[in-house]
């Protein structure tokens, strides 16, 4: 590569782009040529008094003022042009500028000598004529020195010194002049020669130079790009290292296990949780397999074929629940996701297996059902014996009993069919949220369902003075909904709306059909829902009035298995306040079926 | 619809306050005649003697279940026949569903309103073939 830019630099023309472009080598040769000038000018001042002693005769002694006149002359305006030089300031960018006045001050120059030689030497005797061409040849040879950066200016030159001086011998005829001259034209070509040679070695090693700083440069900028990028790759590996500590941070500190395994399910790290839950220090369980370490071979899943396959499929497992075995034999239950780690290739690398202890969350879940179920059975069996006792003696079937007697068994009776529907309420939303509560849909003629809970509800509402009817006539409708649950919405809100009306008033119940929806709305004329209230209304032992929930009843969960119970059937439940004072309670069901279109 | 009244209900309760207040209720209020039995095993055999118009079960009892009770009467020729209402304290209307698909002729959720449920059960009888 370095061989290849050198000889590139040696030919200016090769490559024009890079640094040893023309314009920039003919400025240093012009700096070379200028930088001469002093010399060659005190040279030339030199050369000038050696030749007036030399010369000295009566012809001399007559031109000597002029030819003095002459030589100063052109001293001078080389020694302004030289001045003028390194006074520019742009002399480096119009190098072919100076280079024109040099080869201007050049040509004078040799012509000076080459005049001079002519004009002295016809008259001169041999001794002199010996003298005056060794004088020129002298000058001509210093003009190799001078010139050596440019050939055409020193051809220019020392053709000005050769011309006329070998006219005038070649035209003397004797054999010594003629023999000069020959020699004369042999040295110029000879210097001419010497010089292009000079400039070609100028070349070079101005070439070579030039290559050499640019190899510097560019070495320079490798260095720098090369640092630059040295710490890019610094940062880099820097935010990696975090990057890797957080992540190993992640597992390290996780609350739940956390393994890494190979494609063979080799444990190759784990964390301080896996640890606890499955009571195996790493250094136990590293280089084992996990799978045979913590599940039982007769496990259903996470069992060595169950791992073939995930391997094969390359594809996460989540909520993968298996019964495992701590070292101390207890059996933990975990819930796993497993997650392939796959290169470029689709290889898998590794598996990160985060498990989760599900066995307290299994434990609370049985609890609680177990609760539930004796909620539901012990405790609505007693209470069936209770109200069963009361209702025989309130119905009056047992005969006539006394007053204060008959109040107090009314109380009872009544306070435990409080109990009852707050169990009955509590078991209901148990259910629902449990997600064991199924809604058994059918196609419910909804007018007919309407009028059924006004009928049903009617002997509670009597009981607060409160008289309900139907708006206007429904429209004849079927609805897919679950009968018996879609019963219990309505007698709540027409039972709310019946409680929370003032006596005298009546509560209106609609059925409209809106935007592929049916609006089943029941409007009371109560006091209203406060703004306080609205928010939490649907959330379970809402109550806005205690004192009024005492005196007419309620468990504060009516609205809220309403809603949940709207909801599973697909449908919405809402309130609006109502013009002219009280609510309006709505629930919205989607329109599956009209009457006409109905299936079967 | 059946040609005659509801008047003759054997119950099968575990529970003894429960059988004491069915039989008060259907007797005083509901004016019916009514044998109870306590204990599930020897039901069928106190059916075949008292010849009910419908039989009551209840649903969970310790020994067997009503569910189970129910089966074993369709085995028998003599109770094959007979409507039988269920007593629940469990809401499983799905499992009434398959008990119904046999035969079953209705369910009454526990806890009832014994004022009702003579009531009740002669709506039950009605609606039978």
């Amino acid at each position: 590569m370095n061989q290849d830019s050198a000889a590139a630099s040696v030919d200016p023309s090769a490559n024009p782009g890079n640094s040893a472009d023309p314009q920039r080598m003919l400025a240093e040769r012009v700096e070379q040529l200028y930088g001469q000038t002093p010399i060659a000018v005190a040279g030339m001042l030199g050369v000038a008094v050696i030749a007036t002693y030399g010369l000295w005769g009566a012809q001399f002694r007559e031109l000597a003022p002029f030819w003095w006149g002459v030589v100063l002359l052109i001293a001078a305006a080389r020694a302004a042009l030289y001045a003028g030089y390194r006074r520019s300031t742009d002399r480096a960018a119009n190098p072919s500028q100076w280079m024109r006045w040099l080869a201007i001050s050049a040509l004078a120059s040799g012509t000076l000598w080459g005049f001079t030689g002519a004009a002295f030497f016809p008259s001169r005797v041999d001794q002199q004529h010996v003298f005056l061409a060794l004088l020129l040849a002298g000058a001509g040879g210093g003009g190799i020195w001078a010139y050596a950066a440019s050939w055409p200016v020193f051809t220019l030159y020392a053709g000005a010194i050769a011309v006329p001086f070998t006219y005038v011998m070649a035209a003397t005829a004797d054999r010594l002049s003629a023999e000069l001259a020959f020699l004369v034209v042999l040295l110029f070509g000879m210097g001419v020669g010497i010089v292009y040679r000079l400039q070609r070695a100028f070349y070079s090693a101005r070439g070579v130079k030039h290559a050499y700083r640019d190899l510097s440069d560019q070495y320079a900028s490798l260095q720098t790009q090369l640092e630059g990028q040295m710490e890019e790759l610094m940062h880099a590996q820097r935010v990696i290292a975090l990057s890797g500590r957080k992540l190993a941070l992640f597992a390290e500190r996780a609350p739940i296990p956390v393994f890494e395994v190979d494609r063979m399910a080799t444990i190759l790290d784990m964390n301080a949780a896996a640890e606890t839950v499955f009571g195996y220090s790493s250094a136990e369980l590293v280089g084992r397999n996990l799978l045979r370490s913590i599940v039982p071979a007769e496990a259903p899943v996470l069992n060595d074929g169950w791992w073939t396959n995930f391997v094969a499929a390359k594809q996460p497992e989540a909520g993968v629940r298996a019964h495992c075995l701590r070292r101390d034999g207890i059996e933990v239950v975990c819930e796993f996701s497993i997650t392939p780690l796959v290169n470029e290739d689709g290889d898998l690398i590794s598996a990160i297996v985060q498990a989760r202890d599900v066995t307290q969350q299994l434990d609370a879940e049985r609890v609680k059902k177990e609760f539930t179920s004796t909620l539901s059975h012990e405790l609505r069996t007693p209470l069936t014996s209770v109200i069963g006792s009361l209702q025989l003696v309130n119905s009056g079937a047992l005969g006539d009993v006394q007053k204060d007697i008959g109040e107090l068994t009314e109380v009872a009776e009544r306070n435990a069919q409080r109990l009852l529907d707050l169990i009955n309420d509590i078991l209901d939303i148990e259910k629902i949220e449990s997600g064991r509560f199924s809604i058994v849909s059918e196609y419910v003629e909804l007018d007919d369902l309407v009028r059924e809970s006004l009928v049903l509800n009617r002997a509670f509402a009597d009981r607060f003075g409160v008289r309900l009817m139907l708006r206007d006539e429904p429209p004849r409708i079927k609805v897919h909904a679950d009968r018996r649950r879609l019963l219990q919405v309505l007698t709540n809100l027409i039972s709310n709306a019946a409680k929370f009306s003032p006596e005298g008033e009546q509560v209106e119940v609609g059925v409209s059909i809106a935007d592929h929806r049916v609006v089943v709305s029941v409007d009371d004329r109560g006091p209203g829902i406060s703004h306080e209230f609205r928010s939490r209304i649907f959330s379970r032992f809402a109550q806005a009035d205690s004192a009024l929930t005492r005196k007419k009843g309620g468990t504060g969960l009516g609205l809220a298995i309403s809603k949940l119970l709207v909801e599973l059937m697909d449908g919405q439940i809402g309130f609006a306040e109502r013009e002219g004072g009280g609510t309006r309670f709505f629930i919205e069901l989607p329109l599956r079926e009209t009457a006409e279109a109905e299936p079967g | 619809m059946p040609n005659r009244p509801l008047s003759r209900v054997c119950y099968v309760e575990d529970e003894e306050d429960i059988r004491r207040i069915v039989r008060m209720t259907l007797e005083r209020i509901g004016k019916m005649v009514v044998e109870i039995v306590e204990d599930p095993h020897l039901a069928i055999e106190r059916m075949i003697s008292f010849k009910p118009d419908l039989v009551m079960l209840d649903w969970m009892m310790p020994g067997m279940d009503g569910p189970t009770l129910f089966r074993r009467m369709r085995e028998v020729p003599e109770t094959q026949n007979l409507p039988v209402v269920f007593i629940t304290a469990k809401a499983a209307e799905r499992d009434f569903s398959e008990l119904r698909a046999l035969g079953a002729a209705g369910m009454i959720s526990k806890p009832f309103s014994p004022k009702d449920l003579p009531d009740q059960l002669r709506a039950i009888w009605n609606s039978l073939p």
